[in-house]
């Protein structure tokens, strides 16, 4: 695999295509040889067996009592044939009695063989001293008296002949299909992969200026096409993303200009004429706040962009949701008394713990407890309730203000998202949408539902981690 | 303190490093400022300083860069650093090349005042048990305060608040020392600022609101100050 590695797909395809067909046609010719080479010699023994019936039929003893064959022997049209044969008559005994003038005084097979003949043909391969490789059978024959032994040869050399024939042409006819499937494979090939090769031109223009441009799919049904599809789902989704940034860059550059306007201003108007030191004090105390505000934007960017890169498991943890949620709250119940808001924790499931960053999901669950407190009206009400649906802990938090309107469910998440309102003024829109990153990379969500009819109510579900304490 | 101590600051933000300069002077301390590594390591040599606050993101050379080499050559000379890259992987790099305290900027400045009388302070001050500001006592043992022989009837954390505040009498503290310091904060996010305004103000109103002198001052821009009028 280590060598298949350094070719192209095309080529390893085009090789294994061809290699399949060459030992697929190869099992083929041995299997027509055999079955030609079998049924050749199986010709050749009937052959043997009629000559030897006709030759029965031909022997006579002479007046010397030597065995002789009939002349008219040759007059035969059918026998004349058999004038090459070689053929040898032996007795029981094995003395030769007869040999044919082909045979040029050579024996057929030697000495007599035990049984030679007997019932059966004893067909078998005798080689003569010139060589050559001769297919003979024998037969005994009763005559006046004496049982003589007929063996009838036939030369091997045609039949050999033949099949190197054979062989030579299944060879080249062999060797040339298989240099036509190299050919025509490869070609296929090519013609497979081609749009492969467009693919990879195409994506190789799609750089971040041009993120809208997709792969061409040329037939959706096919193995490639469904690849260009996954492909362009992946461009989509970065485009998206990009898009996102883009936007979120922009969206934070203006957050960012506009507390630097108000500090330019601030600080022109002040120094556009002589003040007392009371007014200067005045100006730079604006600046300053300012630069606070400033400052809380970027870090709160900064957060985003933590959570953003991710819940690295260096600084991920079991938290206990209990206690996290008694420590955010009794930072907050300070806030809470100020406007005599009554804070009630239920817990519905006890032992609750969730995996993550606890500074971040502390951070998020600070957020949302601070909004409701921020939202609930002098006096009210804010329920945090902790339970558990089995796989997943939640964390709802109820208070008793103006809750949101229809249209506000889904853009309250979005950045620098700022209501309506008093509120507008307050915080830098991000609060929630730093909640919502928060939660989701540890594995949840978070929504507003929809169901409550006064206030607002935050659910927060939380997977519960696996080794829950 | 007998002498003024020496301090070097090596930051290539002029403007900053003015303000620093004029700020640390103010303050009484000897400063001279540079703008590039091979100016600073001149100045380390040539003024033996007590502390360098010392930039991380100088031009050709890395901040940390010097501080190694200055350690190397074994200078004893406290290290304030100073960046914007302010997560936690590099204050755990600046502290272990051998830094004494680590800022992220922007910072506030009575926060940097603080951080550099700490650093200079060799040994801690053991902080009395009682502390008075005024006709304000503290015991800090007995975590009890009286006003004009009145007892203040404080919760635990305006209790802290008081004492931090009063431990820093006469100097300026500011939200992110508070939240820092009394309330243990490590990230600085939103509602903390809101946190310590409002129990700033439940403080004021037992500790100044029945009494004639007010001695919590709110420095707008920047932070809160307990001192006698």
């Amino acid at each position: 695999m280590n060598v298949d590695a350094r070719w192209s797909i095309r080529t390893r395809l085009t090789a294994w295509y061809v290699s399949v067909l060459a030992v697929l046609l190869l099992v083929f010719a041995v299997i027509v040889f055999v079955f030609q080479y079998v049924t050749l010699t199986r010709q050749i023994v009937h052959d043997e067996m009629q000559d030897a019936v006709t030759v029965e039929g031909l022997l006579y003893f002479d007046g010397h009592g030597q065995l002789q064959l009939r002349q008219d022997y040759y007059s035969r049209p059918q026998s004349h044939l058999l004038v090459d044969r070689l053929m040898e008559v032996l007795d029981l005994n094995g003395a030769v009695l007869y040999r044919s003038n082909a045979l040029e005084e050579q024996t057929l097979g030697g000495p007599l063989v035990p049984g030679e003949g007997d019932g059966s043909s004893n067909e078998r391969i005798v080689r003569l001293r010139d060589g050559s490789r001769v297919l003979t059978i024998s037969h005994i024959h009763g005559m006046n008296g004496r049982d003589l032994v007929i063996r009838v040869g036939y030369s091997l050399r045609p039949l050999r002949d033949r099949l190197w024939q054979f062989v030579w042409l299944l060879g080249i006819a062999l060797l040339v299909t298989i240099l036509l499937a190299t050919f025509t494979g490869q070609w296929i090939a090519s013609k497979a992969m081609s749009p492969i090769g467009l693919m990879a031109d195409r994506a190789e223009g799609i750089t971040a200026n041009n993120l809208h441009d997709r792969l061409v799919v040329a037939n959706p049904r096919d193995e490639l096409g469904a690849l260009a599809a996954v492909f362009n789902h992946l461009l989509e989704r970065l485009e998206q993303s990009f898009q996102q940034l883009q936007r979120f860059t922009a969206d934070a550059a203006h957050e960012l200009r506009t507390p630097l306007a108000s500090l330019r201003t601030v600080g022109e108007v002040a120094l556009s004429e002589p003040r007392s030191a009371e007014q200067y004090r005045d100006a730079i105390s604006s600046i300053l706040e300012e630069t606070q505000r400033l400052n809380h934007t970027v870090d709160s960017l900064l957060l985003l962009a933590r959570a953003e890169a991710g819940n690295t498991s260096a600084t991920s943890e079991d938290i206990a949701l209990a206690p996290l949620t008694m420590e955010v709250m009794n930072m907050l119940s300070v806030l809470a008394e100020e406007k005599e808001i009554q804070l009630l924790v239920q817990e519905e499931a006890h032992g609750l713990a969730v995996y993550g960053d606890r500074n971040l999901l502390r951070v998020a669950i600070i957020n949302v407890l601070h909004n409701a407190i921020k939202f609930s009206p002098q006096k009210g009400m804010v329920r945090i309730t902790l339970a558990s649906d089995g796989a997943a802990a939640t964390v709802t938090v109820v208070d008793q203000g103006q809750g949101l309107r229809e249209d506000e469910f889904d853009s309250v998440f979005e950045r620098f998202y700022k209501g309506r309102g008093e509120s507008r003024n307050q915080g830098n829109g991000l609060g929630l949408s730093i909640v919502k990153l928060i939660v989701e990379r540890i594995g949840g969500s978070v929504r507003f539902d929809r169901a409550v009819e006064t206030g607002a109510s935050v659910v927060i579900r939380l997977p519960i981690a696996a080794g829950a304490i | 303190m007998d002498e003024q101590a020496r301090i070097v600051i090596i930051e290539d933000d002029r403007k900053l490093s003015a303000a620093l300069v004029s700020g640390l002077e103010g303050a009484g301390y000897k400063v001279k400022a540079a703008s590039s590594a091979e100016e600073g390591f001149f100045l380390v040599h040539q003024l033996q300083p007590d502390l360098i606050l010392l930039d991380l993101t100088l031009p050709q050379r890395n901040g940390l860069d010097i501080l190694q080499q200055l350690r190397e050559e074994g200078v004893d000379v406290r290290v304030l650093i100073l960046t914007s890259h302010n997560t936690i992987e590099d204050r755990v790099a600046g502290l272990k090349t051998g830094a004494d305290d680590y800022m992220g900027k922007p910072f506030s400045f009575p926060e940097l005042i603080a951080r550099i009388e700490a650093l200079l302070r060799r040994v801690l001050p053991s902080s009395p048990r009682r502390l008075t500001i005024g006709d304000l006592e503290l015991d800090s043992s007995a975590r009890s305060a009286w006003r004009d022989g009145q007892k203040l009837d404080l919760t635990a954390r305006e209790f802290d608040l008081l004492l931090y505040l009063s431990k820093n009498k006469g100097r300026t503290v500011s939200r992110e020392m508070l939240a820092k310091d009394v309330w243990q904060e490590t990230s600085r996010y939103t509602p903390i600022d809101n946190v310590i305004d409002v129990q700033m103000a439940r403080l004021r109103k037992k500790v100044d609101d029945p009494f004639r002198v007010k001695l919590l001052q709110t420095i707008r821009g920047i932070g809160f100050c307990l001192q006698e009028p």
